[in-house]
């Protein structure tokens, strides 16, 4: 079996790579610095015999994803799923983020993960367990000062993935849709969060048990759930009082 | 300093006797790699911060650990050579080459070691008196530089960076990957014997006689009190050809957790090493002996280490000729009953290579002593470094974190010299330095 894994260079996508790879499956691998990918792919390679393609290019770019992940169509013909363990952030992501950057955010963290989707989904037409696997963020939960962009864009991933459960083309498809509180990830190195961060390991063996399921929409760590319903019982004007973020 | 991808922390050697507020980095990209170190003026390489001395940070520098870096990029089994990036440590390497009956046979003393530490200090192993040190396996290195960028060393390309990086205690750059020309392993499983012996001078012959035809040959003697210094066994590790099975090791984790009180003091050393010799010398001399215990033989015996408590100790190991032997160990002992210092460890290894720039190696007898870390083994060392010129000792700064300016350059002598030139005109700027190279004006 195949699968594609979108932001495999680093934490969370790299972790995932390591987990499919060592349960034999061969990978299409993506992302920017193809340095990184040409790591993973030899020492998966040599480690588990499995076959890993690379693609470095841009995915916050509809055109470079075009003319270079779907120009590579005999790597995606025999996939079996998808992973989409990406997330693009800048540090001046806030309510005065700039009009270039705040598409860069979009693209990266939703429309081209949802035009990705749209171009794959025929691939996994006659499959026998095809996944589509989508990675949101707590950060979502309720507005917020800093990275502001980032989390509207992940919030709208999610409300995507509820919609792929209600579309009959797709239900043929298993969906997962993860959200996800702080990873022991370089993302959230040196910051002062206010949480544990969670292991990128134990979640990447939770997706890949997962991955046959039909759709699942799940917290990681999963006391995040608790959290999410606090703050949704939480009338919005004292949110804004309390400045949670 | 920029802050992204940094924390502030605090850092101590592992012999407890520095610690440093630092900057601290773990990047896990090609290219992050090359952002966080053009951040910061002042750099310095950290391993898996197991090294005696404190190599891998330096007071408000970024120390750039490459953990994440651990990834195998070639393996050629019939050219018998690897590139790993050097991040990984060495019971990662070996869980994969091991399997390929295939080492490099210069491993250091701990498992989580990693790779590129093991290389900026020129590690060696029990069986240093055949394989030399880690020098001998290393065909080439791939370098990251802050003002340099990205180099190639072997001995074809850039030679005088790859033989200063060698031993170089990470001066020159950040190592990120090795390729190592690997050896045949015929059998991963050991017969320990051991000989009892009463004397320094007794264990220094057998390691000179047995040293010619054996790979791992080492003692421990008692040095907690005069009337048994030198009391120990010699231990002998022979290959154990009759089975090779090898098993995958498990994922290990560092156990050192110094206990709040010492409990290493001439009393408990006494009671501890007399009882050790003895059981050592009811028991078997012939035993069965797996990897693990032989080539890393403080894993599983961390408490030895943590039995220092908080303030720790002092490790200090010597390369010394075997005509200057005696008459060390005869002028050693005389300052011993002078000062009755406290010794919880003594052993002996030979040693083989050539002694160039920083790096501690010799055709010499290796000598270690482990110190409690306290004011009277301090005077006593003292008096032990102002006997290295006499006895053409080479002291060890990647273990004696207490070693003075003085005594290093009169050690080293014009090998500092030339290390030191050739680094500044290599990098100017001395962009890479740590607490020891800053002390020793390295």
């Amino acid at each position: 079996m195949k699968y594609l894994i979108i932001g495999a260079s680093s934490g969370l996508g790299q972790e995932l790579a390591k987990k499919f790879a060592q349960n034999n499956h061969d990978l299409v691998i993506v992302s920017r610095d193809s340095r990184d990918l040409n790591a993973i792919k030899t020492d998966l390679e040599i480690k588990h015999k499995v076959k890993i393609d690379i693609l470095d290019f841009d995915f916050s770019s509809i055109d470079e994803i075009n003319s270079t992940l779907f120009s590579e169509q005999n790597l995606l013909t025999d996939l079996d799923g998808v992973l989409f363990p990406i997330g693009m952030m800048f540090d001046k992501d806030n309510l005065s983020l700039n009009a270039n950057d705040i598409k860069k955010l979009i693209s990266a963290n939703f429309i081209s993960i949802v035009h990705t989707i749209q171009k794959l989904k025929k691939n996994f037409i006659g499959k026998k367990n095809p996944c589509i696997i989508g990675f949101g963020s707590v950060s979502g939960f309720v507005g917020r000062e800093i990275n502001t962009t980032y989390a509207a864009a992940k919030r709208a991933l999610e409300s995507y993935f509820e919609s792929m459960a209600f579309d009959k083309d797709v239900q043929k498809i298993n969906i997962q849709f993860y959200i996800l509180g702080y990873l022991e990830t370089n993302l959230s190195f040196g910051k002062d969060l206010k949480m544990p961060k969670a292991s990128v390991k134990k979640l990447s063996d939770i997706v890949y048990k997962n991955k046959n399921i039909k759709f699942k929409k799940t917290y990681y760590p999963r006391y995040w759930m608790l959290v999410y319903l606090i703050i949704k019982l939480i009338p919005f004007s004292i949110l804004r009082k309390l400045n949670i973020n | 300093m920029i802050k992204k991808h940094t924390e502030e922390k605090n850092l101590t050697s592992f012999d407890r006797s520095f610690s440093s507020n630092i900057f601290f980095s773990e990047p896990d990209k090609y290219k992050l790699l090359e952002e966080v170190s053009h951040s910061s003026d002042k750099i310095i390489n950290l391993g898996t911060n197991l090294s005696y001395s404190p190599l891998g940070f330096f007071k408000n520098s970024l120390s750039i650990n490459i953990k994440n870096f651990n990834r195998i990029l070639k393996f050629d089994k019939i050219k018998k050579t690897i590139t790993v990036e050097a991040g990984l440590t060495l019971i990662e390497l070996l869980n994969f080459t091991l399997k390929h009956n295939l080492w490099i046979p210069q491993i250091p003393g701990y498992p989580t070691i990693s790779i590129g530490g093991a290389i900026a200090v020129n590690a060696h192993g029990k069986s240093c008196a055949v394989h030399g040190t880690i020098r001998n396996s290393i065909k080439n290195i791939f370098l990251f530089h802050k003002i340099h960028g990205w180099l190639n060393l072997s001995e074809n390309e850039n030679k005088e960076i790859f033989d200063l990086s060698i031993g170089g205690l990470g001066l020159t750059g950040t190592i990120v990957s090795v390729t190592f020309n690997l050896t045949n392993i015929e059998s991963t499983n050991f017969i320990t014997q051991k000989k009892k012996v009463n004397s320094i001078k007794e264990s220094k012959k057998f390691i000179l006689e047995d040293s010619k035809d054996l790979a791992y040959i080492y003692t421990w003697n008692r040095a907690d009190n005069l009337k048994s210094f030198g009391k120990g066994l010699v231990y002998k590790n022979v290959s154990d050809k009759t089975s090779n099975v090898f098993k995958n090791f498990k994922k290990i984790k560092n156990k050192f957790r110094p206990f709040v009180f010492p409990l290493w003091n001439r009393y408990t050393l006494n009671i501890i090493n007399s009882l050790y010799l003895k059981i050592n010398q009811l028991s078997k001399t012939e035993q069965r002996d797996n990897f693990l215990n032989v080539i890393f033989p403080f894993y599983g015996r961390e408490s030895y280490f943590n039995f220092f408590g908080k303030k720790g100790f002092i490790e200090s190991q010597l390369l010394i000729h075997e005509k200057n032997f005696d008459s060390f160990i005869d002028e050693f002992k005389s300052l011993f009953k002078k000062y009755e210092p406290t010794i919880t460890l003594l052993s002996l290894k030979n040693m083989s290579g050539k002694q160039k720039f920083l790096r501690f190696e010799d055709d010499k007898i290796c000598l270690t002593f482990d110190y409690i870390n306290n004011k009277k083994n301090m005077i006593f060392m003292s008096k032990i470094d102002s006997l290295y010129p006499k006895y053409e000792i080479l002291p060890s700064i990647i273990k004696d974190s207490r070693i003075s300016k003085e005594t290093f350059r009169d050690s080293y002598k014009k090998e500092f010299i030339q290390f030191k030139d050739k680094l500044i005109s290599f990098d100017k700027k001395r962009v890479y330095q740590s607490e020891i190279s800053n002390r020793l004006e390295i």
